[in-house]
């Protein structure tokens, strides 16, 4: 008598990709974000203030355009849903959802430069608050800032490049979405609620 | 044009922009070993403590400006190193965070090398 086969549990060539690619592409986002870190830290600040716009200075715009941001962010993330069939309305996806999606995505990645730009090149890396205290507030901001931008660039290479798992646009997506979210918590809602007194909101 | 190709425009001129700003990340470098050698010693402590708030020429910022006007806010200079050590409305204290020395020093840069 012939004993039966045990299938072996192989990895398919496909699969195996898979795993290499999505490995390549989380890497990358990790690079990035390790990348901004070190800058952030071996850069000596300037302390400058480059841009206002029509704000009081500085850090009322930034305050405001990563508020803008996250606003975005949630619609793009409830947008994505629909995408997914995870949201139902409106029952008709409009042709132009996927497009939709794509640019709230833009904008808000485009409002979060000059606000980057000014932590990195004028702040820098930091762990204490403004009067020198240690600040787990600003610790945390100042890493997940850096994870954001890796976050991102990871999400934007699981849309471009193919034959990744369904799971990695998605897990992309949410981790763009909460390092973002983490970062307004720490900044602009912290500027909302907590900052020192008699300062301008705008 | 169609909203595709709008999107798409979007998408090149951000990705451009960012670009841009990594660009000037590495381009606007500060010049901060020749300044930290020949400035005052009140100048580094600023810059650490105070430019946050006050703005790294003392142009104001979050806190009111200094440059300039901080002569004629405080006459006395014992009165600045009070607000400075004790704090006052969003002005934190810095009292155990700056030495009575640095505070000092700190005060006088802001009354002589900022303009008073």
């Amino acid at each position: 008598m012939v004993a039966p086969t045990v299938p072996h549990e192989t990895t398919s060539p496909t699969a195996k990709g898979a795993t290499a690619r999505i490995l390549a592409v989380f890497l990358a986002g990790a690079a990035v974000a390790v990348l901004l870190g070190v800058y952030a830290n071996e850069h000596t600040p300037t302390k400058d203030k480059p841009y206002a716009l029509f704000f009081t200075d500085t850090i009322q715009l930034k305050v405001w355009f990563a508020s803008a941001a996250v606003v975005l962010a949630v619609v793009q993330v409830l947008l994505g849903m629909r995408l997914y069939g995870r949201l139902r309305w409106p029952k008709q996806s409009p042709a132009w959802l996927g497009d939709a999606h794509r640019l709230v995505g833009i904008v808000a990645f485009g409002l979060t430069l000059p606000v980057a730009y000014h932590c990195l090149w004028a702040l820098g890396f930091q762990s204490t608050d403004m009067t020198g205290a240690s600040s787990t507030r600003v610790l945390v901001h100042s890493i997940v800032g850096c994870c954001f931008y890796g976050a991102f660039v990871t999400k934007v290479l699981c849309v471009r490049v193919k034959g990744l798992p369904g799971w990695a646009i998605p897990v992309a997506g949410g981790l763009v979405f909460g390092a973002l979210v983490l970062v307004f918590v720490t900044s602009s809602l912290w500027w909302f609620v907590d900052r020192p007194a008699g300062l301008p909101l705008f | 044009m169609g909203f595709k190709r709008f999107v798409n425009l979007m998408e090149i001129a951000v990705a451009v922009v960012a670009l841009g700003f990594v660009v000037m990340l590495f381009a606007n470098q500060p010049d901060g070993e020749s300044e930290a050698s020949e400035s005052p010693p009140g100048a580094t402590i600023f810059s650490a403590s105070c430019a946050g708030c006050h703005g790294a020429d003392g142009g104001g910022g979050i806190g009111p400006k200094l440059a300039g006007e901080v002569v004629d806010d405080f006459p006395d200079a014992a009165d600045e190193i009070a607000v400075v050590t004790n704090g006052r409305r969003g002005m934190p204290s810095f009292d155990g965070r700056l030495t009575p020395r640095e505070i000092e020093q700190v005060v006088e840069y802001t009354r002589t090398a900022l303009g008073g």
